[in-house]
């Protein structure tokens, strides 16, 4: 492509070192959570490093097609349907046609995948290493090893990351679990945690006065984020401290259960439940509170607590999975996850207020953390992805190998087939017939980040 | 000025935390010794000893004794050697035979337009499956005040061998033996593992004399119906009790159990629903 513009020499070399990349997830806007505003922000903030960012994700209801978010953050919504919890049906190769066209189009160098349950990541990153291109994995989640569908997400996350340039975990803790589970190498994995966008969760301006103190919680009112553990300690606490009061956010199957402990113990005026919190509103509800309460049972790295820090909130939190790593000791107080040791670090928390300054804590947040220095990070990972050899199928097969007695033969089988279709398809159509689109500049200037889609 | 920089950035120590961005003096995948530190392995590995499986290996063999005498006094009735006259006692049991009694007519059409092979074949595989799922440490049906809800595999067990006692008592001659075979079998497979449970709670050496008695009642009495059986089943209880526990002791060397802080928490009390 020819350039009409002049640019400039410190120009040209960013356009030099300019990334092309095509991040995949089945979590992507409209849904809400970890693994999708990790997608967007670290886009957003790549692309206002130069590079080229594309996301590729599942249909969402009639959000099907191609879509531009603030900053031309383009996305595909392939015609794929959800089957299960956000999830496509896994066919192994029926995406393959739509994701080579893709790359081609936007004239793709980097495959970034997101999330080990995300089965369209799996799928976009076995065909991008057989179409030679560099592929990086990011791991939000962690696993046990005791549990049926925890064996089976091992061996199907051992077969992504048998032949993968680079991986990404967003905590040690996560690092060390990947690890395990795939038997990578751990000089391949890089440890780049979430962030918080400190813009969007400010403080309140007057402190919040202490005659009353409210227990903020939110989260999804599930078994693995605590639920029940919450059933045994808010009684307790309001026993204890005839000033507390909480404010409960979320929707789930344990719903049910805090509200028969609600009537039970008849804290009706106690305990307050929202129901399911809209993603722009929580902030509001975060600053009504003192503290903020996070019961999960495993978490690898949970940015419901950054959003809490950077809105002042002292945090109360299990010490599970990667949680320790997120906070420094003076902004958050760990308890085991039992209802006794929970009631202990509540009192203590309560203890500590009077010390806390919101504003202070935001101002900290905001040197702790920053989306710009995570994207940051993550181009170096790019940088090293590009080092990486280019291995040809051979080479690649013996590491498929080495994957099990069983399993390695298998997974040979099916990058084979992989290797086959996709050279039918250059027959079929070459890639001289697909167009490459070209690339949109948007102005330079500060742009929000916030969300705007139609 | 630049080497008090640089003694700065040696001195700095690598530590566990995701705060703060990149640590200076250290790359992103950098691997600290204390990494894996935490990790556990084989917690929770029971040794287990070679005479205690054993021991609790005949709670299968047991089990297994009764299932075939069951299937003997199947085989037996078919071939109507049973007298008819001890079967008119049972009759007045209670009333629950007697809802039993008015369904065996229907009992004994039922599968009428199937062939037997295909009722042999289909009782066998039932049996089967009930011997794979059925609780050998403990009971289905609850004695009244027991805590523990039965599992969906025990249920499931249960009426596999119901259903197979259907198949067979429909292949019956007479409606008499229809009802009494139903009877027979539901009595056995509803009733025998709880009394067999409440035997080896009451006493453990009672358990095993029982458990033996049955065996070798079993084992003659199959021997001389078949002698084919009877090396099949005598080689199974082999299996079962001898071998079976051998290289279970056998493989316990390569268990291989791993724990750490990733490891989703357990809760330390009881979900009441």
């Amino acid at each position: 492509m020819h350039r009409k513009n002049p640019v400039s020499f410190l120009g040209q070399m960013c356009m030099l070192k300019a990334h092309r990349i095509l991040m995949v997830s089945d979590f992507f806007f409209p849904n809400f959570g970890g693994v999708e505003s990790h997608i967007y922000y670290l886009s957003q903030c790549l692309i206002k490093l130069g590079h080229k960012v594309v996301v590729m994700t599942h249909a969402y209801g009639n959000r099907a097609g191609v879509r531009y978010m603030t900053g031309g953050l383009k996305v595909y919504y392939i015609p794929c349907r959800p089957f299960l919890m956000q999830n496509t049906l896994p066919t192994f190769y029926a995406t393959l046609p739509i994701l080579r066209s893709i790359l081609i189009r936007e004239g793709i160098s980097i495959v970034h995948g997101h999330q080990a349950f995300s089965t369209l990541c799996h799928e976009a990153l076995m065909h991008a290493r057989t179409m030679g291109y560099k592929t990086i994995f990011t791991d939000h989640s962690l696993y046990g090893f005791a549990d049926v569908g925890s064996i089976h997400m091992n061996k199907v996350l051992q077969f992504t990351l048998a032949d993968i340039d680079q991986a990404i975990c967003v905590s040690h803790t996560s690092k060390e679990n990947t690890v395990l589970r795939s038997g990578i190498d751990p000089e391949k994995v890089f440890v780049v945690p979430n962030a918080v966008d400190t813009a969007m969760f400010t403080p309140v301006p007057t402190r919040l006065s202490y005659d009353e103190i409210v227990i903020v919680v939110i989260s999804r009112l599930v078994y693995r984020k605590g639920a029940d553990l919450l059933v045994e300690v808010i009684p307790e606490v309001c026993q204890l401290h005839p000033n507390v009061r909480f404010v409960i956010g979320g929707d789930g199957l344990k719903r049910v259960r805090l509200e028969e402990m609600r009537e039970k113990y008849s804290l009706q005026d106690k305990v307050e439940m929202l129901g399911a919190v809209p993603h722009a509103q929580v902030r509001s509800v975060l600053v009504s509170g003192h503290i903020f309460l996070n019961s999960s049972l495993t978490e690898a790295f949970c940015i419901a607590i950054l959003e809490a820090a950077s809105c002042g909130l002292l945090t109360v939190s299990t010490r599970v999975g990667g949680v320790p790593e997120v906070l420094p000791d003076d902004m958050i107080v760990l308890a085991e996850p039992t209802p006794g040791d929970m009631v202990r670090a509540i009192t203590k928390a309560i203890e500590m207020l009077p010390d806390v300054n919101p504003h202070d804590m935001h101002l900290r947040m905001k040197k702790l953390y920053s989306w710009h220095d995570v994207a940051k990070r993550t181009e170096v990972v790019y940088d090293r992805a590009l080092l990486c050899s280019n291995k040809n199928l051979l080479q690649r097969l013996q590491r498929y190998l080495k994957c099990g007695a069983w399993a390695g033969k298998l997974f040979c089988l099916v990058m084979i087939i992989n290797f086959l279709l996709w050279l039918l398809l250059q027959r079929w159509q070459p890639s001289d017939n697909i167009e490459e689109v070209p690339d949109i500049h948007m102005h330079e200037g500060r742009q929000d980040t916030g969300v705007s889609d139609s | 000025m630049e080497s008090e920089a640089s003694k700065k950035l040696v001195q700095y120590k690598w530590s566990k935390v995701a705060y703060g961005g990149m640590q200076p003096g250290y790359d992103d995948n950098y691997t600290d010794e204390s990494f894996l530190e935490d990790m556990v392995m084989n917690a929770n590995v029971v040794k287990r000893d070679f005479w205690k499986v054993m021991l609790d290996s005949i709670s299968i063999s047991q089990y297994l004794c009764i299932v075939a005498l069951v299937v003997v006094v199947w085989i037996q009735t078919l071939h109507s050697t049973i007298d008819e006259t001890f079967l008119h006692y049972l009759l007045k049991v209670s009333f629950f035979i007697s809802g039993l009694y008015i369904l065996a007519p229907v009992y004994h059409t039922l599968t009428r337009s199937i062939s037997s092979d295909s009722i042999w074949a289909l009782s066998v595989s039932l049996l089967l499956v009930h011997l794979f799922l059925h609780n050998y440490s403990g009971y289905t049906i609850r004695p009244p005040g027991a805590q523990n809800n039965p599992s969906l595999s025990s249920n499931v067990s249960l009426n596999a061998s119901i259903i197979a006692s259907v198949l067979i008592a429909s292949r019956l001659p007479l409606r008499l033996h229809v009802f009494a075979v139903m009877f027979f079998s539901l009595q056995v497979f509803l009733f025998s593992p709880l009394v067999t449970f409440s035997i080896r709670n009451y006493s453990f050496k009672l358990h095993l004399w029982f458990s033996f008695l049955l065996i070798f009642v079993t084992l003659s009495v199959v021997y001389s119906l078949h002698v084919m059986l009877f090396i099949i089943l005598l080689s199974l209880l082999v299996f079962i009790s001898i071998v079976g526990p051998y290289w279970l002791i056998r493989i316990q060397e390569y268990k291989f159990e791993i724990h750490g802080p990733w490891d989703e928490a357990k809760l330390c009390f009881d979900i009441t629903e």
